[in-house]
């Protein structure tokens, strides 16, 4: 870089010379030293990527056997537990036919107070559907879910904002 | 003779898990990623980190990347986005010559055979100079600066990296380069000048 092409540039910007000056102010900062990374700057900056690259294959290969595992557990609990469950299907549908179909046309030709129906009905149902067993496993499939979409939240945070320490 | 592979082919195949692929790309952009994130932060450590940041933000995103776009627009796109994180959460101080002086601008490529001692000090001085003066412009006039003259970008590149009007963009360059050429000129480096204070204070 020498005076010559800052004065060319100074000039060609004083005239006016709008392509002149593009090209003089390019010829002058190709003269400008560069800043140079260091020698290991390359080096580091793949390691990085390639770790980045396993931490995320051994996150999407946990999502995936926590999404395997999510899906066997589901078909077990419906295999194993389907007898007892349309067993208890039946028994609800019975109970609850038997007792709230006489109350209700009993209350309904009454035709007196609508929300103490609905309350009873609520009641009956509740009675016959929540256990203790059927809370817990309902409770174990749920927890699992939300497992798998946070690893799946994780991810996707990952992929979005290039997050280096997922 | 080995025919060099284009930074669209690179990609792909670093996309695929070539790591040679990807060493590639980042040793062919290293310097520019460096020297474009030194231009904001004016610091060299923290440049490379910058830069660091960007290439790996480059890696996760290679499958987003079309190769019918030119990679080193899409690089920079990336790159700057990093550097604007950055800048948002972290307000910097401008420069001040010593700074600049520090970070390599003087050490750095100067062809010192076939210059005598003090053609040596006065490209170190004015290089110095454009530097402290580039950053004493607005800062969206130092990126298309930046990106056309120290980049080679061309006016289309930039406006597509940017996100702005090709209309805008060389507005930007042309009063960009007129408020350059002013604080250069106060500076006593006009054409005719003899004793440039610019590389005494800034």
């Amino acid at each position: 870089m020498d005076r010559k092409q800052l004065d060319a540039w100074l000039m060609a910007e004083q005239g006016g010379e709008e392509d002149a000056a593009d090209a003089a102010l390019a010829h002058l900062f190709a003269a400008v030293p560069k800043v140079q990374p260091r020698s290991a700057f390359v080096e580091q900056v793949v390691v990085t990527a390639w770790r980045w690259r396993v931490r995320r294959r051994r996150l999407l290969a946990g999502a995936w056997t926590a999404a395997a595992a999510l899906i066997i557990a589901g078909a077990a609990i419906t295999y194993f537990a389907s007898p007892l469950l349309g067993g208890s299907a039946v028994r609800a549908i019975a109970f609850l036919t038997g007792h709230t179909v006489p109350w209700l046309i009993a209350y309904a030709s009454v035709a007196l107070h609508g929300w103490l129906t609905l309350g009873h009905v609520g009641a009956v149902v509740a009675s016959a559907l929540i256990t203790p067993g059927r809370v817990a496993v309902v409770v174990g499939v749920e927890l699992l879910g939300i497992l798998a979409f946070y690893a799946l939240h994780r991810i996707a945070s990952a992929e979005r904002f290039g997050d280096a320490q997922v | 003779m080995a025919v060099q592979r284009s930074d669209a082919e690179l990609a792909r195949d670093a996309r695929s898990g070539s790591e040679a692929a990807y060493r590639e790309l980042v040793a062919r952009y290293a310097t520019p990623a460096v020297n474009f994130t030194h231009r904001f932060v004016h610091d060299r450590a923290l440049a490379e980190d910058l830069a660091q940041e960007g290439f790996l933000r480059v890696y996760q995103r290679l499958n987003t990347y079309d190769p019918d776009r030119k990679f080193s627009s899409w690089f920079f796109q990336v790159l700057r986005n990093v550097t604007i994180d950055y800048l948002r959460v972290n307000r910097l101080p401008t420069a001040s010559l010593d700074a600049l002086q520090e970070g390599g601008h003087q050490a750095a490529a100067v062809d010192r055979e076939s210059a005598s001692p003090e053609e040596l000090a006065g490209r170190g001085e004015l290089a110095s100079a454009i530097g402290a003066a580039l950053s004493r412009i607005r800062p969206d006039y130092r990126e298309v600066v930046v990106l056309r003259y120290q980049e080679g970008l061309t006016q289309p590149e930039i406006a597509e990296i940017l996100g702005l009007p090709a209309g805008t963009v060389k507005t930007y360059l042309h009063r960009a380069r007129k408020e350059l050429a002013e604080i250069l000129t106060a500076q006593g480096w006009g054409p005719g000048a003899t004793e440039p204070t610019a590389g005494k204070a800034v």
